[in-house]
């Protein structure tokens, strides 16, 4: 009796922890060793010192660098568009001849999406590997993870998605995606610049927010500061007023319950500010319920699963910093196109299930090229040498034109995100009017 | 009215998790196994119906015929290897929660860690409900509560009213004694882990009609699920449908009373307080 109580009590506190890390979109859920290589063609000796190297030109050794990405766990779905960017921009650069005359090779190791591993692989990676340069992770969490390990060894950290600009204080790391050094304030102005053109067809809102940091952080501000700009108080400075204020916990599976309370709220704009497949979850709960609101946004969804919805998610809003629309790809360079075609075929045999080029290997793309041109203008793998290279000079992006790197607000250069909505079978841009494919189309019924 | 929507809509969605719970229940109870490799069966079941709706047209419902089988077999297998190996209780939780990281794993490998939902035109169950006044049903979850009543009605009736159940329930009080009587507890053994794994391909295939498939969801369930078995007391069939039905409707009236963000808190306080005062679960069996 004794012994079952005894399992009775492990059993709880597993289930417990289960929970709370269910909670955690940092969860455990894969197996293998963290940090297997992934990349077939990416291990090598190298042969420079811990310190990031300055190894002559053309010596012919290759040029390595190491880096972590999701490859399994929760995150391990945008892990795959980030390491096929990835490897494209890294198989171009070298048919292209090389970085400094040299071959590019790519260690790549899983992290599992679990934050806890990655500071130990680029400790790994930087230490013992000995990479000449690093690439960040992919998620928010896991960039904040890496960052203090490349500040300690001087290396330059580009990286691809942190949002929480504030926190990204390592005047060595470069974002390649970037919604401002506030984009707490810029996003809801954003959206509240869109509703302003759609003449008082939108007056009111229902705000739901998943508590993780990135999203809530654009919803409230920064945790215990009420004046921080926010989607909270830009939006009714900006006269919408917020007739629902929903937050819910990641993971949250019960939108039965939400979708009731949004109903009621009988907003003009749903506004997400969610992750992942939390949309999909909340339009069908509401359709259940015979509900559709007139607009809605989503902040942060997973790549192609809205357009799945087909008519119930006609003219969701989101954010973006690039879609292939038709306009758009005809005032880029031709070689945009072949990138994104590129991508798409090699997304579909790798199976990915959206295989659109967009925001996330955008950004991708970004910060290697802002790795790549580093290193072109200090001329060596020197970490400060790169670092004040990008300082000096900033960085020419495909996808985001020039872009100038300023510490004072942790190098989030001016951005050039915009909001794009499902018309028909596609995303399409639709603000501002200057970069928009396509009109924006307002509430509905 | 909302608070009546909110909470009506709370108890369908924990008949899922309730579904979910009862196999996981009955292992611990009658066969001794703490059974993590069940989620591990609802998951591959849930994504299965995915595949087999979306590559052969077949409808999510009707993957059951394949899906339930298959699970039979899974869950009869794995029970006859706890058995060949006299696994103990806990060493059952060690070896089935390594089962479930290779499922999650090879999941992950065959059908990639992106998000997956039936698509609209597959699932005319998504979008539905049932209305009865200003109250709403939603479909996905209404099916998941009339599988997991008609399941236990089943379960209770085979293991009050049959030889096997009744040799179950004696085979889950004391092996040896049971033993003594004849009973081959082997093969009933392997039987009900058979049950169990079919039960498992029933709560996936409903999982998928209403949710979204992602490799990781059995550490979101994982928590709640327990939870629900602890409530509803181990082996304790319909008191595990009640305790589904009871966190589902608090977490549902707490989500518009307060926030979505307190359920977790009110339902884990409250089986904080049901494994200090009431050990043996909210719902006593009869004679238990």
């Amino acid at each position: 009796m004794r012994r079952r109580a005894r399992i009775l009590a492990i059993v709880s506190v597993l289930a417990l922890v289960a929970a709370a890390c269910a909670g955690d979109t940092t969860t455990t859920t894969a197996g293998g060793t963290p940090g297997t290589t992934a990349a077939t063609d990416t291990t090598v000796a190298p042969s420079t010192t811990a310190a990031p190297s300055t190894t002559a030109e053309g010596s012919g050794d290759p040029i390595v660098v190491g880096g972590t990405l999701s490859l399994t766990g929760a995150f391990a779905a945008t892990g795959a568009i980030h390491k096929l960017a990835g490897d494209m921009f890294v198989e171009r650069l070298n048919a292209a001849g090389g970085l400094l005359g040299r071959e590019v090779q790519w260690n790549l190791l899983d992290d599992e999406s679990d934050t806890a591993n990655v500071a130990p692989l680029y400790e790994q990676l930087i230490s013992q590997d000995q990479v000449d340069l690093i690439m960040g992770p992919y998620a928010t969490p896991n960039i904040l993870a890496a960052m203090p390990v490349a500040e300690r060894y001087g290396y330059t950290l580009p990286q691809h998605t942190a949002v929480l600009a504030p926190l990204m204080t390592y005047a060595c790391q470069f974002p390649g995606w970037s919604i401002g050094p506030e984009p707490n304030s810029f996003i809801p102005n954003q959206i509240a610049d869109a509703l302003d053109s759609l003449d008082g067809a939108v007056s009111t809102v229902a705000l739901l927010t998943n508590e993780s940091g990135s999203t809530a952080f654009v919803s409230y501000g920064i945790a215990d500061d009420p004046d921080d700009p926010s989607t909270l108080n830009i939006l009714p400075e900006r006269g919408y007023e917020i007739v629902a204020d929903i937050p819910y916990p990641p993971g949250y599976e019960d939108w039965g319950s939400t979708a009731a309370q949004v109903r009621d709220a009988n907003a003009d704009l749903v506004l997400m500010n969610g992750l992942g497949a939390e949309a999909n979850s909340l339009i069908e709960a509401m359709q259940q319920l015979d509900y559709t609101p007139p607009l809605m946004f989503a902040l942060f969804p997973a790549p192609g699963l809205l357009l799945g919805l087909g008519d119930a998610a006609q003219g969701t809003l989101s954010v973006s910093i690039f879609e292939p629309n038709e306009p758009i790809l005809e005032q880029m360079d031709p070689e945009v196109g072949e990138i994104v075609d590129e991508y798409a075929e090699r997304a579909a045999a790798a199976q990915i299930p959206y295989t659109v080029f967009e925001t996330q290997a955008a950004a991708s793309w970004n910060a290697w090229e802002i790795l790549v041109q580093g290193v072109e203008g200090a001329g060596s793998t020197d970490g400060q040498g790169i670092c004040d290279s990008l300082h000096s000079t900033g960085a020419d992006l495909t996808f985001s034109g020039a872009v100038t790197f300023d510490t004072a607000v942790n190098n989030f250069w001016e951005t050039t995100e915009g909001l794009k909505q499902i018309q028909g079978s596609e995303w399409v841009m639709v603000w501002p009017e200057d970069i928009a494919a396509g009109a924006l189309v307002g509430p509905t019924g | 009215m909302i608070e009546i929507q909110a909470t009506v809509s709370g108890a369908l969605n924990g008949s899922l998790f309730a579904l979910m719970a009862l196999g996981l229940s009955l292992a611990w109870g009658f066969l001794k196994v703490i059974n993590l490799a069940h989620f591990a069966m609802i998951l591959l079941s849930g994504y299965l119906t995915f595949e087999l709706a979306t590559s052969i047209g077949l409808g999510p419902i009707a993957t059951i015929v394949i899906t339930a089988p298959l699970m039979f077999l899974v869950g009869a297998m794995i029970q006859l290897g706890y058995e060949r190996f006299d696994v103990s209780e806990l060493n059952s939780l060690l070896i089935s929660y390594g089962l479930l990281i290779i499922t999650v794993q090879v999941v992950t490998n065959i059908w990639t860690a992106d998000f997956l939902r039936l698509p609209a035109e597959l699932n005319p169950f998504s979008a539905k409900s049932v209305g009865v006044g200003s109250l709403r049903f939603p479909v996905p979850t209404l099916l998941a509560a009339g599988s997991a009543v008609v399941l236990v009605v089943a379960t209770e009736l085979v293991l009050g009213r049959t030889y096997a159940g009744r040799a179950l329930q004696a085979f889950g009080q004391d092996r040896e004694i049971a033993s003594a009587f004849g009973i081959d507890h082997r093969l009933l053994g392997v039987l009900l882990a058979g049950a169990v794994g079919a039960s498992a391909a029933i709560a996936g295939m409903l999982f998928s009609i209403g949710g979204t498939l992602t490799p990781d969801l059995p550490f979101e369930w994982i928590g709640l699920v327990f939870a629900i078995v602890i409530l509803g007391g181990i082996g304790n069939v319909t008191g595990t449908l009640y305790a589904g039905l009871l966190v589902g409707a608090i977490s549902g009236l707490v989500a518009v009373v307060w926030t979505p963000s307190t359920s977790p808190f009110v339902v884990f306080s409250l089986v904080v307080l049901a494994l200090v005062f009431r050990p043996k679960g909210l719902f006593p069996q009869k004679g238990g």
